[in-house]
């Protein structure tokens, strides 16, 4: 590592201890909050998006399987320390059902069978109001706890998450730098070369996506029992399609680049809140512009800056 | 129970006009558009527009709709296909979405988020027969369909613009080094594929209300449908259009209303863990 590499990771630590010295704003703090949990979400969608290439609107749903699973174990009196586990149980499970039949399909295929588990998923957690509260969502759900130890308002949850955010990346890296990250990126450059190189591609897509959906299941149970609130609206169609734009616009397969663009887009609409239905316009407008302009996202342009500062 | 089925087949009229939108663009350019279920949205709120608004005689508001989608196919041509020319589908599929997003928000800011209703083109007492009832709409949609239909496969097959879209999706190098109007026949296609969506929407809009946010759903029938039937498949999109019309209305009826918009996607992945490449087969195959 040189002072190139570890500079932007020390300065951005730094800057991420600050914030709450600087703002003791609950609303602030909250926002950040989820703008951290889905920064691990989107480190979870690369996997399967950013490294091996497979297109994936399935990501909102594990979220929310997480999150309802944690919010319906918790509220019925199961103790916290459970949760993880059983999140990462149901999501690996899903996981399994619809990438076994489906990761061989090709792009559009696989596009719609994703939207379609996300919308089953959706349908389920609306409809079986009893269990999961319908539209109207699970309220007042028991936070985090172990064994009588669990962080206290807003500011240490936010500690606690930049924790989780940074061993998830730098678990992420670690799988980049291994045989299994080498083989994803095989896949991704040409299934059939990589077939011919001896990677098990269909093997390789399945790790990624079940890799991808335990981070979301994890982040999802996180979610539940820090905000305490679940909707059905946090983890729909479109949230699917926001998770994939903030992996576009932050950079696809680079793990700083899921961190700027979940973040990012986290707090973006509540800046820009004034310009109303217009938001979305422009939004979706900057994504085409993102892809056609800079098809490596906001990643590749600051690792475009050295060179041109070299350049001078 | 035979309402049912008429009810579910005209459904799927609207889901397989629909389909043959996306069909047409995917034959030329092998891309498959996600916004399609925003542009029918568009074509119901200019026929309102015109229909209800400007008071435009019925005619005389479906040419006008037919030649704005026409502009609008080829402006979402430019934006959304052009600057991404050859490179891989997913990002395509992305800027498609993209473009779906600004369609609908625009919609909501020109015409505010109520539902409005357009009426239909026809008039008249429903026809009856053995205890089925069979509105004007509905017939009028049934027609428009087999009109559609038999003009799209002519189209395809005895004219030479069909011969170039054909020649452009095989190979679009290869038609421009022999000559063919390569741009032009992919303005064409884009144009044809938004003017069918945007019939669908001025079919859909007098049986449900046209809202800026009724694109999505739609849409995605339409994916359903295309993929059912085998992307590209004329005969199977149509097929395929009736089919999920009938399982939704038979679903919605006999098993759960709540889960209405379920049944497609799972119908959808059933018929792909058993035939990979839709019930079918697709029309083109993947390069290596």
């Amino acid at each position: 590592m040189t002072v190139k590499h570890w500079f932007p990771l020390a300065l951005g630590a730094v800057v991420a201890l600050l914030i709450p010295a600087v703002t003791h704003d609950n609303y602030v703090i909250q926002l950040l909050n989820i703008a951290i949990l889905n920064a691990i979400v989107v480190l979870g969608l690369n996997f399967a998006t950013g490294w091996v290439g497979q297109i994936n609107f399935g990501q909102a749903a594990f979220y929310g399987l997480g999150a309802y699973t944690t919010g319906i174990a918790t509220k019925a009196g199961l103790p916290w320390i459970t949760t993880p586990f059983l999140s990462v149980v149901i999501v690996m499970g899903a996981s399994l059902v619809l990438g076994l039949p489906t990761l061989r399909l090709r792009t559009y295929y696989l596009a719609m069978t994703t939207i379609g588990f996300g919308e089953i998923v959706r349908l389920i957690i609306v409809h079986w109001e009893p269990v999961t509260g319908g539209t109207s969502g699970l309220r007042a759900i028991p936070g985090i706890n172990v064994f009588g130890i669990g962080p206290q308002g807003q500011i240490q949850h936010y500690y606690l998450l930049i924790v989780v955010l940074g061993l998830a990346a730098s678990i992420a890296a670690r799988i980049r730098q291994s045989s299994l990250g080498r083989a994803m990126i095989a896949t991704k450059d040409s299934e059939i070369a990589a077939e011919q190189s001896g990677v098990d591609t269909t093997r390789t897509k399945l790790i990624a996506f079940t890799i991808g959906a335990v981070y979301a299941g994890l982040a999802g149970c996180l979610y539940a029992s820090s905000i305490r609130f679940i909707s059905p609206d946090s983890f729909s169609g479109t949230q699917a399609i926001l998770l994939m734009t903030m992996l576009i616009v932050g950079g696809m397969g680079s793990i700083p680049g899921c961190i700027i663009g979940a973040v990012g887009l986290t707090i973006l609409p509540e800046a820009l809140r004034f310009l109303g239905q217009w938001y979305l316009v422009l939004y979706g407008l900057g994504v085409i512009a993102v892809i056609v302009l800079a098809p490596g996202g906001l990643a590749s342009l600051a690792s475009r800056l050295p060179r041109w500062a070299g350049a001078r | 129970m035979g309402q049912l089925v008429v009810n579910g087949l005209a459904l799927g009229s609207i889901y397989a006009l629909v389909a043959l939108g996306l069909l047409l663009i995917f034959n030329t350019v092998q891309i498959v558009n996600f916004a399609q279920g925003q542009l029918l949205m568009l074509g119901a709120f200019i026929g309102i527009s015109g229909a209800v608004t400007h008071e435009l005689p019925m005619a005389l508001a479906w040419a006008s709709t037919m030649l704005a989608m026409a502009l609008i196919g080829i402006v979402f041509m430019v934006l959304v296909y052009f600057p991404l020319r050859g490179r891989p589908p997913f990002l395509v599929i992305l800027t498609t979405i993209a473009m779906g997003i600004v369609l609908e928000n625009i919609a909501l800011i020109v015409w505010g988020p109520l539902p409005v209703s357009l009426p239909s083109p026809v008039r008249g007492p429903p026809l009856r027969f053995a205890g089925v009832v069979i509105s004007m709409h509905q017939l009028f949609i049934f027609c428009t369909l087999a009109v559609i239909l038999l003009l799209q496969y002519l189209m395809l097959t005895r004219t030479r613009f069909g011969i170039l879209m054909q020649a452009t999706a095989q190979d679009l190098h290869t038609a421009r080094l022999v000559g063919i109007p390569v741009n032009r026949t992919i303005a064409v296609a884009f144009a044809f594929g938004a003017i069918l969506s945007g019939i669908a929407g001025l079919l859909v809009a007098p049986i449900f209300l046209a809202e800026p946010t009724m694109g999505g759903s739609l849409g995605l029938k339409g994916f359903v449908v295309s993929v059912i039937g085998g992307f590209g498949n004329l005969p199977g999109a149509v097929i395929g259009g009736l089919f999920l019309g009938l399982i939704e209305t038979f679903g919605a009826r006999y098993i759960s209303s709540n889960f209405r918009d379920a049944y497609a996607f799972i119908v959808m992945i059933a018929v792909l863990v058993a035939w990979p490449r839709g019930l079918f087969g697709e029309k083109s195959s993947e390069k290596v």
